[in-house]
């Protein structure tokens, strides 16, 4: 196992095109979480750049995983697949994944396509990290 | 050491003219299909060059026409001013944004060629066209709800539930979709 820092530690960021993605490890209550916040656009052409990275994240078996995408502005169908596929792994070992006060348009497509009952969505990091 | 936001460059923006006087044929099998496209549509699928060479609508002033190739932010946002300028409220507006931004991504994945977008509205509704080269082979694309957690095939149906209206047109030469979204009437004296 990796050994997860104390705290808030960014182990890096991604800038792909118009999306950034950074990735963190926390602690909640003694029980370690990955916080993956998600900037800008997501749509068809970075989405292999964020499938490959969530799917990195996900490798490292983390028991929660918790997207933040308040600051994405943008999220097509294809960026979602790379969401369902990260919840799909997630699910099959083991771990949860949460994701975090979308905006309007992003909660617009997570609402249609019904994703958001199949992945649970709150309104803080905090909340999802309180499960 | 958290690194600053990435700045996204943004491929230049190019202005194409969609190829006039293709003969398209007619997959629109939905019976909300405006009896106003219908009447610009000849029987068979065959069409009449309307005004400007487009065979599939009426001319309309201050339409637009842009080029894209992977630059889908800068579709998008095209798509939403002019939404705005037309009137449509800001949750259509998201939700037209929404609609344009899945059939350009379809270009993106499939078409070896750019695609181009043609925004027009008047007082009843707001239309954005799009035009590529690639070939949609199944007349059923989008109209079936994709398992919840299907990997793919959600991109059109999404469209196909956002707005008001959806005409499909594809063949060998090519694919048009004609997305319309109905405006908010005006109040009377304004």
């Amino acid at each position: 196992m990796t050994a997860i820092p104390q705290g808030s530690a960014v182990w890096y960021n991604k800038g792909v095109d118009l999306l950034t993605v950074s990735v963190t490890a926390r602690e909640s209550a003694g029980e370690p979480y990955t916080l993956v916040q998600i900037a800008g656009e997501a749509d068809v052409t970075n989405t292999d750049d964020l499938r490959r990275l969530l799917d990195d994240e996900v490798s490292q078996q983390p028991r929660t995983m918790i997207i933040d995408l308040s600051g994405l502005r943008f999220m097509d169908s294809s960026a979602l697949h790379a969401l369902l596929r990260a919840n799909r792994s997630l699910d099959r070992q083991g771990g949860v994944l949460a994701l975090v006060s979308p905006q309007p348009a992003v909660a617009k497509i997570l609402r249609l396509t019904t994703a958001d009952r199949l992945i649970p969505v709150f309104a803080s990091v905090a909340d999802a990290a309180a499960g | 050491m958290r690194r600053p936001a990435h700045i996204a460059t943004r491929a230049p923006i190019r202005l194409a003219v969609p190829s006039a006087g293709v003969s398209l044929l007619r997959m629109a099998w939905d019976a909300k299909t405006s009896a106003a496209s219908a009447a610009h549509q000849a029987p068979g699928g065959a069409s009449s060059a309307g005004p400007g060479g487009d065979p599939l609508r009426p001319a309309s002033p201050g339409d637009m026409s842009y080029g894209y190739t992977t630059d889908l932010a800068a579709v998008r946002a095209v798509v939403y001013r002019y939404a705005k300028q037309a009137g449509l409220p800001e949750h259509r507006a998201v939700d037209l944004v929404l609609a344009v931004s899945e059939v350009a991504a379809n270009t993106v994945r499939h078409a070896k060629s750019p695609g181009s977008l043609k925004i027009w509205y008047d007082t009843q509704e707001i239309v954005c066209q799009i035009q590529d080269e690639g070939t949609i082979h199944d007349p059923l694309a989008g109209r079936r709800k994709p398992s919840m957690d299907a990997m793919g095939g959600h991109g059109l149906w999404i469209v196909h539930q956002v707005c008001d209206d959806v005409e499909m047109h594809s063949d060998e030469t090519g694919t048009t979709v004609r997305l319309h979204m109905k405006l908010p009437r005006l109040r009377s004296g304004s």
